[in-house]
């Protein structure tokens, strides 16, 4: 081993500056908070164009909200500009992704079916919107989740 | 876990800011680089030729569309070497007996 020439006081400083990069780099990698509502608002557009039975409403919808996804996407992708380590996500971090997608799903589906059995017009719309109000509301606790998964593992090699 | 050994090369202040954010990444553009360390273009041009002939990170230059684009990655070596100097850090807070490692 090297001798390192540094103080106790040193080298703790040194340590804060390592993790302090690291929730630097975690943090301007998460998506930001208009990524949910504006997700969750294009969704629940998408299925009540498809809804209306319209042919050419669905078409229309379907182009727009394909255009809206793409531009959506394109403008997160090109905010992001480093990928943090996948490593650090872990297995908490992944269970907690499926998680909550499932949970968006078991949502939509559950809304949507009780929707239609209470006899509501567009239940497959009902549905959609009130996964879009759960994105929209709980979208950034989820990063902050993330964000403290990401943050709490240890730095160097230890694992 | 890595063996601990002190790296006096990333040790340096600019460098291990950078070798950090680097370790939290699999690869970083280098205007990302520039801006969450506040560095000119040249400074920080500088301090990664410094880390790639030590063989410490992977630069690749491609093309965009006709935008030029410059990522960077910590190479196993670099990444091998950051952990060391990690384990030296905490070996050296730890002999001292002191508890000002974060989260401790």
């Amino acid at each position: 081993m090297s001798e390192p020439r540094i103080s106790p006081s040193a080298a703790a400083d040194a340590l804060v500056e390592i993790h302090a990069r690291r929730d630097q780099a975690v943090t301007a990698a998460l998506v930001p908070g208009w990524y949910w509502p504006a997700l969750g608002g294009l969704m629940a557009a998408f299925t009540a164009a498809v809804e209306t039975h319209r042919p050419w409403v669905v078409a229309v919808g379907s182009v727009g909200c394909a255009l809206g996804l793409g531009t959506l996407v394109a403008r997160v992708a090109l905010r992001h500009r480093a990928q943090v380590r996948s490593s650090l996500i872990g297995v908490h971090g992944t269970v907690a992704i499926v998680g909550y997608a499932l949970g968006l799903v078991a949502l939509g589906l559950v809304t949507g079916f009780t929707a239609e059995s209470a006899g509501l017009a567009w239940p497959a719309t009902v549905g959609a919107a009130a996964t879009a109000g759960a994105m929209t509301a709980t979208g950034q606790s989820l990063m902050g989740y993330l964000r403290g998964v990401m943050t709490a593992r240890p730095i160097g090699g230890g694992r | 876990m890595s063996a601990p050994r002190f790296d006096e090369l990333i040790h340096a202040p600019t460098r291990l800011s950078l070798v950090s954010l680097l370790a939290a990444t699999d690869w970083a553009e280098f205007r990302y680089l520039r801006d969450q360390l506040g560095l000119s273009d040249s400074a920080l041009s500088k301090q990664l030729s410094t880390l790639e002939q030590a063989g410490y990170v992977e630069v690749r230059k491609s093309f965009v569309g006709k935008r030029p684009r410059t990522s960077v990655k910590l190479s196993r070596h670099g990444r091998g070497a950051f952990d060391g100097h990690v384990a030296a850090l905490q070996q050296i807070v730890a002999r001292a007996g002191t508890s000002v490692l974060p989260g401790a």
